[in-house]
């Protein structure tokens, strides 16, 4: 059993080398994981989730890292690493991790092929401000809609307070989701924006 | 909303605002729907009203001051959450913790899984305007409960686990205690089916309400038993097992349909299972250490601190400059009561965590939530959320 995760390790990480310019990442000392190069991070995990020799069926996670303040570090800034497992070969497990330099915030969007995709690079994008290409509907999700910055980069201040005052409207994406499953919108709602002194008074923004 | 339907025919949809705040939301998540009469024809929805920013938080304090946090992601289970998150930087150190705690370790996951499955059950009744059903879920849940003031002087944020042991041993007693609380369980889950099972109102309600195959279940990643209720055997107890669950005698639990339905009687059978594996494991908890005798790691027991040079070195050392991780990248994920709880961890070496990254099961369900209802009318969207166990703590961190 051990044998075979050890095998399934390694023969994962040489055929994204091979086929898809990857390199071993040498950060994950425990877990398997691959460096790809931007452009070809959509044609390695189709062929992950497609290969029969892969099967990985399932996008767990996708996390973003903000490399700022990290000691010694050379490279681009970010990195997003995707985590993946397999349903149908238990315990198989690798991650591929993308760099993104702050010049180029871009990264080619997955969700044609995981419907985890959406939100988890919806999350990735409200964070750290890394734009995905292609995602159909790339909006916030965990902060606020009238945030500003992106929390999770290490520049951004901790104790830092912003006004957030009204709600997400939401009816354009409802409007969308209508579109999308074939129904023509005929009539569009309009948002109503609340004279802005009425939320201002007795506030903390002065 | 006036539209036109795929076939060309008018049609006028209200747009209703369900929720932040709705009795049967249980925490915050909002949901726009469009219907027509009583059935949503689309919905979008909102999540991150609880964000409170747990992975910034995480990245000011040390290692020891992340396990409070983990406590708060899902708190219907909360210790599962601290062992998870130890049990990563554990093996990322590459240390064996002693026997006793990994049997202390067990019986605390799956009593937190059995409380994390009646509450889930439990509300999922009440939703559904059963009140017995809760009373009969709460009462060995109050039970465990106390067992939890008795080992860790609190109820519902426990923060027990400690990277490289536990926070202390269990008290006298604690074995009869948790004898008598699996019980309880058996005792609640007869009348928990028996109220259930055969109960023509609360079948209509749920059978066939919800569904999702399990290819779509894969898809937007689902773990635990909303995945298992689809029929997809995976559970990670069995499939990268660890503190020796492969050599307790239980069964990962599947449903056939993947509804509303299974996904509550899927959570029922794996409370069986639960009290199985914890009465297995009371069989082997011996007496032994609960720490490992590493002073860069577990901090030295307070006593010791007054005698022992060193060892107060150690706390000092341990508590103003935290204990150093290796440095490296490492993704570890542990079966929660909601299934795959993931930790996507960075360390730089230095005291404090450079960035841990949460993945959360819920977060993987609730994305698929409009999907689910669209189609079903809004009474049974409210049948529908419940059973996924949407728990905002982890969802929104």
């Amino acid at each position: 059993m051990e044998a075979n995760e050890m095998t399934f390790a390694e023969t994962v990480v040489s055929v994204l080398t091979s086929k898809f310019g990857g390199t071993k990442d040498n950060a994950a000392k425990w877990d398997a994981c691959v460096v790809v190069p931007k452009e070809y991070l959509h044609n390695a995990v189709e062929f992950l989730k497609n290969d029969a020799s892969m099967q990985m069926d399932m996008l767990l996670d996708l996390a973003g890292i903000d490399y700022l303040t990290y000691p010694n570090h050379e490279g681009p800034r970010f990195a997003v690493s995707y985590a993946f497992k397999s349903t149908k070969n238990p315990g198989r497990r690798v991650r591929l991790k993308v760099l993104v330099s702050e010049a180029d915030l871009n990264v080619p969007t997955i969700t044609d092929l995981y419907a985890s995709a959406n939100w988890l690079e919806r999350e990735v994008y409200d964070q750290f401000g890394l734009v995905f290409t292609g995602h159909p509907d790339l909006r916030r999700i965990l902060n606020h809609v009238e945030f500003v910055g992106h929390p999770l980069r290490k520049d951004y201040p901790a104790q830092k307070r912003q006004w957030l005052s009204t709600t997400d409207f939401l009816v354009p994406e409802l409007e969308k989701r209508l579109e999308d499953k074939g129904y023509k919108v005929i009539q569009r709602s309009k948002e109503i924006m609340p004279v802005e002194e009425e939320y201002l008074e007795g506030s903390i923004r002065e | 909303m006036i539209v036109l339907d795929p076939n060309g025919e008018k049609m006028n949809l209200m747009a209703l605002n369900v929720g932040p705040t709705h009795p049967a939301t249980h925490h915050c998540v909002r949901l726009l729907a469009a219907l027509d009469g009583e059935t949503i024809v689309a919905g979008v929805h909102e999540i991150g009203f609880m964000h409170r920013g747990f992975e910034k938080m995480v990245e000011r304090g040390t290692w020891q001051q992340v396990i409070p946090y983990t406590d708060r992601l899902n708190y219907c289970s909360a210790m599962m959450n601290n062992i998870a998150f130890c049990r990563a930087v554990e093996n990322m150190y590459g240390i064996e913790i002693p026997e006793r705690t990994k049997v202390l370790r067990v019986i605390v996951n799956e009593l937190s899984r059995i409380n994390d499955h009646f509450i889930c059950v439990a509300a999922a009744f009440q939703d559904l305007g059963g009140t017995t059903p809760f009373m009969y879920a709460f009462n060995p849940r109050e039970e465990i409960m106390l067992i939890w003031e008795k080992l860790t002087g609190a109820r519902l944020t426990n923060s027990f686990a400690r990277i490289g042991g536990l926070y202390r041993d269990s008290y006298d007693g604690f074995e009869n205690d948790v004898l008598a609380a699996c019980k309880s369980v058996e005792k609640a889950l007869k009348d928990l089916h028996a109220c259930l099972d055969r109960n023509r109102i609360f079948l209509d309600r749920t059978v066939g309400v919800g569904k999702i195959s399990a290819e779509r279940a894969i898809s937007y990643g689902w773990t635990g038993p909303c995945l298992r209720a689809t029929g997809v055997e995976s559970d990670l107890r069995k499939d990268e097992p660890y503190y020796d669950y492969e050599t307790y005698d239980w069964e990962v639990v599947v449903g056939t349909q993947g509804d509303a339905n299974d996904r509550l009687q899927v959570r029922l059978a794996e409370i069986e299972e639960s009290v199985k594996i914890v009465r297995q494991a009371l069989k082997r908890l011996a007496p032994g250490p609960v720490d490992i005798v590493d002073p860069r790691i577990r901090v030295p027991a307070h006593k010791l601190a007054y005698q022992d040079m060193e060892a107060l070195i150690g706390r000092f050392k341990s508590v103003y400059e935290g204990i150093r991780v290796p440095e490296g990248e490492y993704y570890c994920a542990s079966e929660c009561a909601n299934g795959e709880l993931g930790f996507t961890i960075v360390s730089d070496g230095s005291g404090h965590p450079y960035r841990i990254k949460v993945r959360s099961p819920s977060f993987a369900h609730v994305s698929a939530f409009n999907e689910l209802v669209e189609g079903l009318t809004l009474a049974d969207s409210m049948a529908t959320l419940p059973g996924l166990n949407m728990i905002a703590g982890e969802l929104d961190r």
